[in-house]
């Protein structure tokens, strides 16, 4: 049985507009926002995206394993790439920056010496990349709990997508939820005939002996659970003619104003971008 | 419509209904299990994570031929990266699309999936596939991130290749052998 995103209906702003305008608008946003690293510029966006976040009506309660994640998924990337190692911020922070903390000692037994130079600019990308993921997030985020499953296959087709790609694209997307459940099973099945994942540990051989007793069953089985797919699709004569949808949507005059926005955001971000303006900054008063 | 008993010839780019099946569920595959272990992070690489999963779409490709593959990992990789907050990185999207269909052009040369020249066959296209995949993806950044060559080489390439090519030489003759089990069991 399918396991379903978590979508309900919310008589919100959002719940009336069109799922493809929606999409078109997420797109250009994304696309608008990596334009620039000027956090000046990004807090216009995170702006944005909040009140997009709020005409949705999505709790926290509801997306809170799905934010949980990506705090915790962006920690570990600026923690990681960014303070410690600096390879995140390579091509926008230039230059050897202003020292705020430096830490210089040798490895013993191999004699090694290592030097870690924190920079000011270095911690001003980290707080610019969490205030550029952020508003990401959210409008991606809340996707699957604002837009009816049953839309997607139209919404693909919509967009200009073939039929069969966006109905691969469709049964993609409702596949996720069904996956997850069947991988947290087998998760479980192979706990309980001693399986520890928390042991993936070890060398990289090790590592992947561990990892196949999840990955393998759990592929054979979604291959195995698709033929019975492909034998509904076959009866049903998928594919013999160009294909209709039981559920449609139309656009709306707030829909076209949002495609407007939208477009002229981008087109706005893009020609910002090429003039030189929105590249990474950091405020005088800390680096003077 | 085929007659009975006879068994319809495999065409390399075909998309029929079993191909759209096989593409949404190697994606949402590619997808869930790549959102899994995207919190391991490679120390000074440019957000570059390990990647168990990469065989997915390689496998894929093998077994249901290129468009299957490139499906797996194009669409794949967008819905962990959606799934994760990361949003849409077209080039490395195209990238992992590229390594699932690189392993799919020796879809017909395959009969048996356990043979040695078939996996070692599957071996060389996996390696060609993460080369020109995350090189593709690797030197997009010289004009989407600003990088230069020898920083887009060392801090996005090297990594990438050296960990997809590492889960992907091992774990895809290991999927190959299971779903030789399976075809020969389901007759398909």
């Amino acid at each position: 049985m399918f396991v379903t995103w978590g979508y309900r209906f919310r008589n919100s702003l959002m719940d009336k507009t069109d799922p493809r305008a929606r999409w078109i608008f997420s797109l250009c946003f994304l696309f608008s926002i990596v334009q620039f690293w000027d956090i000046r510029f990004l807090l216009v966006f995170f702006a944005l995206a909040a009140v997009w976040y709020a005409i949705s009506r999505v709790t926290f309660h509801e997306t809170r394993r799905a934010w949980t994640f990506v705090f915790f998924l962006m920690s570990m990337m600026i923690i990681v790439n960014t303070i410690i190692t600096s390879g995140g911020a390579a091509g926008v922070v230039v230059g050897p920056g202003h020292p705020v903390f430096e830490l210089n000692f040798q490895i013993p037994l191999v004699h090694r010496e290592v030097s870690f130079v924190l920079t000011i600019e270095r911690l001003w990308f980290a707080l610019t990349q969490v205030v550029r993921i952020l508003p990401i997030s959210g409008i991606f985020l809340i996707i699957p709990f604002t837009m009816d499953p049953r839309l997607y296959g139209f919404t693909f087709k919509g967009l200009g997508f073939p039929d069969r790609f966006a109905f691969s694209m469709d049964l993609a997307f409702r596949y996720v939820p069904t996956l997850a459940r069947d991988f947290s099973a087998t998760l479980d099945a192979q706990k309980a005939r001693g399986y520890e994942i928390e042991r993936v540990e070890g060398g990289l051989i090790t590592q992947v002996r561990r990892v196949a007793p999840l990955i393998i069953p759990v592929t054979m089985s979604s291959i195995l659970g698709g033929e019975d797919m492909i034998n509904a699709m076959d009866l049903r004569c998928f594919g013999l003619r160009a294909r209709t949808w039981v559920y449609t949507t139309s656009y709306h005059w707030f829909d076209y104003l949002l495609i407007v926005f939208s477009v002229v955001m981008l087109v706005t971000s893009v020609v910002l971008s090429i003039l030189g303006y929105g590249r990474f900054w950091v405020p005088p008063a800390l680096i003077s | 419509m085929q007659a009975a008993g006879t068994v319809q010839k495999k065409k390399l780019w075909s998309f029929g209904t079993r191909e759209v099946v096989y593409a949404a569920i190697g994606a949402a595959l590619y997808g869930v299990l790549a959102w899994l272990t995207n919190v391991i992070q490679i120390p000074s690489a440019g957000n570059v994570s390990v990647r168990p999963a990469v065989a997915i779409p390689m496998f894929f490709g093998v077994a249901f031929g290129p468009i299957v593959g490139f499906i797996s990992g194009f669409l794949g990789n967008i819905i962990s990266d959606l799934l994760s907050g990361y949003g849409f990185w077209f080039w490395w999207d195209l990238g992992n699309g590229l390594m699932g269909l690189f392993p799919g052009l020796i879809y017909l040369t395959i009969t048996r999936y356990r043979d040695r020249t078939a996996i070692l066959r599957a071996e060389v296209m996996v390696f060609v596939g993460v080369i020109v995949g995350m090189g593709v993806a690797a030197i997009s950044e010289m004009w989407v991130s600003g990088v230069d060559f020898g920083t887009t080489f060392l801090v996005n390439f090297l990594p990438a290749v050296i960990t997809n090519l590492i889960w992907g030489l091992i774990l895809v003759p290991v999927l190959m052998v299971a779903y030789d089990a399976v075809v020969s069991r389901s007759g398909r």
